[in-house]
């Protein structure tokens, strides 16, 4: 089965999706290891089951399971439930049918951040200036203090190294047995954003000053990609590697990162111009496609080898805050910061 | 979806001089309001309650090169993070610590779009202990720095100083910065609407906050090193002329000016424009009609340290038709 973007349906219908609503914004989503539940975190503490068969019956949303608003959620990469994190401090395993587990009580702070490495089964978190690292039977490594707070967090294409957001740039730890120096990678200014590109050679940051920085690790020089009118807070690699998408544009933009690197040149634009900016950017997992929540509420999906694109969902006006792609790539989970759930199976 | 603006409230004074009892105060009260809290020092407020967050004063300078372009990060996260929480807040305070300069605070509500399309700052409140005042004035530029940006001041702990003490500190804070309105406080008991919601950064209301703003000057003259100084004008001011003026100004003073703000009869124009800035980041727009037949004046207030007042005035002067 493949996505056609060409395919005239995509204009006439929108493809089969599930829509729920809830009264708090919806935070974070994901889609479970396996790819058959999605899972919304909201602002009142509760995550919300959806499965991605979207003719199948939907259980009832659950009980809070953290205190204030729940600030990240992803797929737990040790099993087919999801890793959430609150402004209460926990941080919480939640099994498939929604149970919770604690898995760290950092009190009086904040969780602010998740991210994890599938294959080695690892799990990271921000708390204030420290990073976690998560392994496979609860274990907890503390990396840190870095000079502020770490703003954003995530692995390296094998799992061996975290790269840590602050003040002044980022830093880069080996996680493995033998614990090694960190590495720093200086840029003044406020770092927002981080994302470590799918083969492990670039590290891209979205800054406080609406700019993106990215490092090549291997050598340690760095670039930066101005003229964003606002913050770029979501960034996404292509799966191979060859196109840094980011947010805050009316119309999708990659950066060329294929032989040379995009020095000199000017990104990749395409696709129809939304009512407002790109909130959340994420490119399919493995495919040439990228889908992209505005923050007036459109949903488009682009096709960067054919440069074509579909809207998915007019603007309604309540900015997309998530967008997570499944495993296998058929299925888009949305968030919207009025509390709409949408499953979409973009199999047709 | 359009939403309120919530207010925030910076509240600001030395260590010991009554930020906490206040704070303690608003969290435990019955009134019916719902405030965040963000504070540095989570032990000290002897309440346990989710609405209070613990920060960590996170500053950091803007990119651009501007040593007084300083921003709290940490405030940007957390605000953005209250926000995502399905409880709604009539009023988020910010307390900074005692030897805290409340300009990055500030800066931050002027500088974070994000920040600045859910929130608004609302006033610097300034807590002032009126038996240690005059005492730490000389131990550092702190004490007086709070003062002078403050819109509204607590004169806490009368009850532990003479009437006379207690007219020679306000004295001092009114030499430093005249136009704060001063509520006289023991332990820090007052009520929440004459320190919340009071719109002082909101240049609708300037003239609302500071009803004899453009009545009189304040001037005084004293030797102090942080004072304020004022200009006012009956000729109207040519705009190209007092944008390029305060640029400049801002530019190369913005470190050493904390607060300026100044209602400006524009030549020619049927509005008032109204302008706050603190230190180099400025917000300025059109405020209310001149009525017919009412006098035109302009009034520029200036609140920092070791101001030339010939040059300011000469300045001014230069922008006059």
């Amino acid at each position: 089965m493949k996505l056609d973007l060409g395919n005239p349906d995509w204009r006439q219908t929108l493809p089969p999706s599930r829509s729920v609503a809830a009264d708090a914004p919806v935070v974070a989503c994901a889609f479970s290891r396996d790819g058959k539940s999605a899972a919304f975190a909201l602002g009142d503490g509760s995550v919300r089951l959806l499965p991605a068969d979207v003719k199948e019956q939907a259980p009832a949303a659950g009980e809070a399971v953290h205190q204030g608003a729940v600030l990240s959620l992803i797929a737990d990469p040790t099993s087919d439930g999801f890793l959430s994190s609150g402004d209460d401090g926990r941080l919480l395993r939640l099994s498939p049918d929604g149970s919770a587990s604690e898995l760290t009580h950092q009190k009086g702070k904040w969780i602010d951040k998740l991210a994890a490495h599938r294959d080695k089964g690892l799990a990271a978190a921000s708390v204030g200036k420290m990073a976690l690292v998560i392994d496979k039977a609860g274990e907890i490594r503390e990396f840190g203090p870095h000079q502020s707070t770490v703003a954003a967090i995530d692995f390296s294409k094998d799992g061996s190294r975290i790269a840590c957001a602050h003040y002044g740039g980022i830093t880069v730890w080996s996680i493995g047995q033998v614990s090694l120096p960190p590495r720093r990678f200086a840029w003044a200014g406020s770092h927002v954003a981080l994302k470590w590109s799918t083969d492990g050679k670039f590290i891209a940051t979205g800054t406080q000053e609406n700019d993106i920085h990215v490092w090549r690790i291997a050598q340690a020089t760095d670039m930066r990609m101005q003229g964003y009118p606002a913050k770029v807070k979501s960034l996404s690699w292509s799966a191979d590697a060859r196109w840094l998408y980011t947010s805050s544009q009316p119309v999708f933009t990659a950066w060329p990162f294929a032989g040379k690197g995009p020095e000199g040149k000017p990104p990749l634009q395409f696709g129809d111009e939304g009512a407002g900016l790109i909130s959340v950017i994420a490119a399919h997992p493995a495919a040439e496609f990228v889908a992209a929540g505005y923050d007036s509420g459109e949903l488009q999906l682009g096709d960067i080898k054919t440069r074509r694109s579909v809207v998915l969902k007019m603007s309604d006006g309540s900015p997309v805050s998530c967008l997570a792609w499944s495993p296998d790539g058929f299925h888009l989970a949305v968030g919207n910061d009025n509390g709409d759930m949408l499953v979409v199976d973009l199999r047709r | 979806m359009a939403q309120p603006q919530v207010p925030v409230t910076v509240l600001t004074g030395y260590l010991g001089a009554g930020k906490t009892t206040l704070l303690n105060r608003i969290l435990s009260e019955q009134h019916g309001k719902t405030y965040a809290v963000i504070v540095n020092e989570f032990g000290e407020l002897g309440v346990d309650n989710d609405l209070v967050v613990n920060a960590d004063e996170e500053v950091f300078e803007m990119n651009n090169g501007c040593i007084c372009c300083t921003v709290r990060g940490d405030l940007i996260r957390i605000i953005e993070g209250l926000m995502k929480r399905k409880q709604k807040f009539d009023g988020i305070l910010v307390e900074t610590t005692g030897l805290a300069d409340p300009g990055p605070v500030a800066q931050t509500f002027f500088t974070d779009e994000d920040v600045k399309a859910r929130t608004r700052l609302d006033a610097i409140v300034t807590v002032v202990d009126a038996k240690h005042f005059l005492g730490q004035l000389e131990q550092g530029d702190e004490a007086q720095e709070q003062v002078a940006f403050a819109d509204v001041i607590l004169l806490n702990k009368t009850d532990l100083v003479s009437a006379d003490e207690l007219a020679k500190v306000e004295g001092r804070i009114k030499s430093i910065n005249p136009y704060a309105r001063i509520h006289k406080t023991e332990k820090s008991k007052i009520e929440l609407d004459a320190i919340l919601d009071k719109g002082a950064f909101d240049l609708k209301r300037i003239l609302e906050f500071e009803p004899d703003f453009l009545e009189h000057g304040h001037d005084h003259d004293h030797e102090e090193e942080v004072k304020s100084l004022s200009f006012t004008s009956d000729r109207p001011v040519d705009p190209d002329k007092f944008q390029k003026w305060m640029g400049a100004l801002l530019q190369l003073r913005g470190p050493d000016i904390f607060r300026s703000k100044g209602i400006l009869a524009i030549d020619g124009a049927p509005k008032r424009y109204v302008y706050q800035g603190v230190h180099m980041m400025m917000d300025a727009d059109w405020g209310q009609p001149w009525k017919d037949g009412e006098k035109r004046a302009s009034k520029l207030v200036f609140i920092g340290r070791n101001l030339d007042g010939e040059n300011l005035k000469r300045g001014f002067e230069d922008c006059l038709k």
